[in-house]
């Protein structure tokens, strides 16, 4: 029992990384019809971000803001660039994200190399509760995306940006009508997005070393937990995350470890055999003009 | 100067063009109507008034103001709405939501909440589905939900595109008083295109009539419903909307 609590505080801590990832898949694309493929790359830089500024004497917390800023600015710089010459076709916008994985990748790689890069543990501490051992940094990680999911939530059901970002999603048309400016949405969704995968990045470093290729391992899981939970759908992306991450924590503990990601690889697969709609039901992409 | 005034306007689709050359005004507190058969590029127009769809050439000035290229959300901003063609509720959203979101434009924020209760002592049967999704509504609800929620951006102009489409005859009459009244109630001008004809000509005081993209006809409504175009448009199908809705009901 104490094994298995604590692999699921451990499998949670990985849990809330994909699912930081996947809010941001999932926002991008219900309002733009827009997937980032490239959006594990913006973890990755994020990662890296805060590896600079902790190996240039900065602490992990400034590491992190830093990691958020950065990401958040190369969000909106990509919006208002590359991504928004998309906007009339999605489809143009996943061949975009494709060579931005490549192209960020190896920016990464001609200035710092390809080797694994690792900080210090922010928080070195292990609790002993009735004999589960919590590390402080997980339980953190775990924390901090609690806050961020109640944040967000709260922002999209009850305040006037969430329900013009609402009504932009189901018909952006409409939504202009009525005064909503829906291209400052889709920017300020990106830059949002784009931040949350930057913050995913700082909390990844904090757990485990990172290379420059850690993204296409994020972005497969973020992309399953989005669309597990229904394209456009953020509590689908959360709940759908915390499915994965208690799969991720059974597997580890009871099952064999090394097929981790084909069970939920087979879970996903039964998910959408089961409703292809995503367990919360998404959208399918804004609705054409 | 005048509320609107559109010069010289043309549209298009890509390479397919829609309206050719048009120009219209509608004065402050006037209801005007556009007619036209199916096709004619009457949708189309009210899209480029808003800022949906941009001009290929053309001016659109809203007192005075050069609009010409602007997105909607500006347009909303100086007082342009538009209720669009087959009411577009959004079907997930409450009907107070969908009423609040129609206020986004509006910098008064705290005369919102007074608004919605406005419209809903207007609307009792917003009020009776406050917390219902839009979507529930039915299609006379949904129409009413629709001005509403236009309304509460305190237009000063107000686009209406077929309103009564789809609607029982009881409906259409109530959405008829509805629209005469909006001047009077809210201070709103009207630019109202209808397939139903003898809504149209009871309630506007000014109408055009537009075949194939271009206005054939503009005039004081008494005038243009005695006219030969509108005759030849009405009546010359041998079955006519006009004639039918005259016939009393
Ligand atoms: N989104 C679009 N893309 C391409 N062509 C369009 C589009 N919308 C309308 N059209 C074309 O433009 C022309 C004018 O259409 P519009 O909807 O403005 O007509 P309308 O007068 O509103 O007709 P109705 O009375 O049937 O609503 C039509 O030939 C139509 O096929
Ligand atoms: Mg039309």
């Amino acid at each position: 029992m104490e094994i298995f609590l604590q692999q699921l505080i451990n499998s949670l801590s990985v849990a809330s990384v994909i699912i930081l990832i996947g809010i941001g898949i999932t926002l991008i694309f219900g309002l733009t019809g827009i997937i980032n493929f490239a959006h594990g790359e913006f973890l990755m830089i994020g990662g890296m971000t805060t590896w600079l500024v902790v190996s240039h004497g900065g602490g992990f917390l400034l590491g992190a803001a830093a990691a958020v800023a950065v990401v958040g600015a190369l969000g909106f710089v990509l919006e208002r660039s590359l991504f928004r010459l998309t906007l009339d076709r999605p489809m143009n916008g996943f061949i975009i994200s494709l060579g931005l994985i490549v192209v960020l990748q190896h920016v990464v790689i001609r200035f710092w190399n390809s080797y694994q890069k690792a900080i210090p543990q922010p928080l070195a501490s292990v609790w002993e509760i009735g004999g589960v051992r919590i590390v402080a940094m997980r339980a953190a990680v775990v924390l901090i995306t609690a806050v961020v999911v109640a944040i967000t939530f709260f922002a999209i059901s009850r305040s006037r940006y969430g329900l013009a970002l609402r009504a932009s999603v189901a018909d952006q048309e409409t939504a202009a009508l009525m005064g909503v400016p829906v291209r400052r949405y889709i920017t300020g969704v990106f830059i949002y997005g784009s931040a949350l995968a930057g913050l995913g990045g700082a909390m990844m470093i904090a757990l485990f070393p990172i290379t420059p290729f850690i993204g296409s391992v994020i972005v497969v899981r973020g992309f399953a937990v989005a669309l597990i939970g229904g394209l456009g759908n953020v509590a689908g992306a959360v709940l759908a995350g915390l499915v994965l991450g208690l799969m991720d924590g059974l597997s580890a503990g009871y099952g064999l470890p090394e097929w981790t990601e084909a069970y939920s690889f087979a879970l996903m697969i039964l998910i959408l055999l089961l409703r292809p709609q995503g367990l919360l039901g998404g959208t399918a992409g804004p609705k054409a003009i | 100067m005048s509320l609107l005034d559109i010069a010289h306007i043309d549209t298009a689709y890509g390479a397919i063009s829609v309206n050719r050359d048009v120009s219209l005004s509608v004065g402050e507190g006037e209801i005007a109507t556009i007619l036209g058969p199916n096709g004619a590029g009457k949708t189309t127009l009210l899209r480029a008034i808003c800022g949906v769809v941009k001009p290929k050439r053309g001016a659109i000035l809203v007192s005075g103001r050069d609009m010409t290229r602007l997105p909607p959300d500006k347009l909303a901003k100086a007082g342009v709405v538009m209720v669009p063609e087959g009411r577009r509720i959004f079907a997930d959203l409450t009907v107070r939501e969908n009423l609040r979101l129609g206020a986004y434009a509006r910098e008064d924020r705290e005369a919102i909440e007074a608004d919605i209760r406005r419209m809903e002592y207007y609307f009792p049967v917003l009020a009776q589905k406050r917390d219902q999704k839009g979507g529930a509504l039915s299609g006379g609800q949904q129409q009413m939900l629709a001005i509403a929620r236009g309304l509460m951006a305190r237009p000063r102009l107000l686009l209406l595109d077929e309103p009564s489409l789809g609607l029982s005859p009881l409906m259409v009459k109530e959405v008829q008083s509805v629209i005469a009244d909006l001047r009077k109630n809210f201070g709103a001008a009207v630019l109202l295109v209808e397939q139903n004809a003898s809504l149209a000509l009871a309630v506007a005081e000014r109408g055009y009539l537009m075949q194939s993209g271009r206005i054939v006809a503009a005039n004081a409504i008494a005038e243009l419903r005695d006219s030969r175009l509108m005759r030849d448009l009405y009546l010359g199908a041998g079955k006519s909307r006009l004639g039918e809705a005259a016939a009393p009901n």
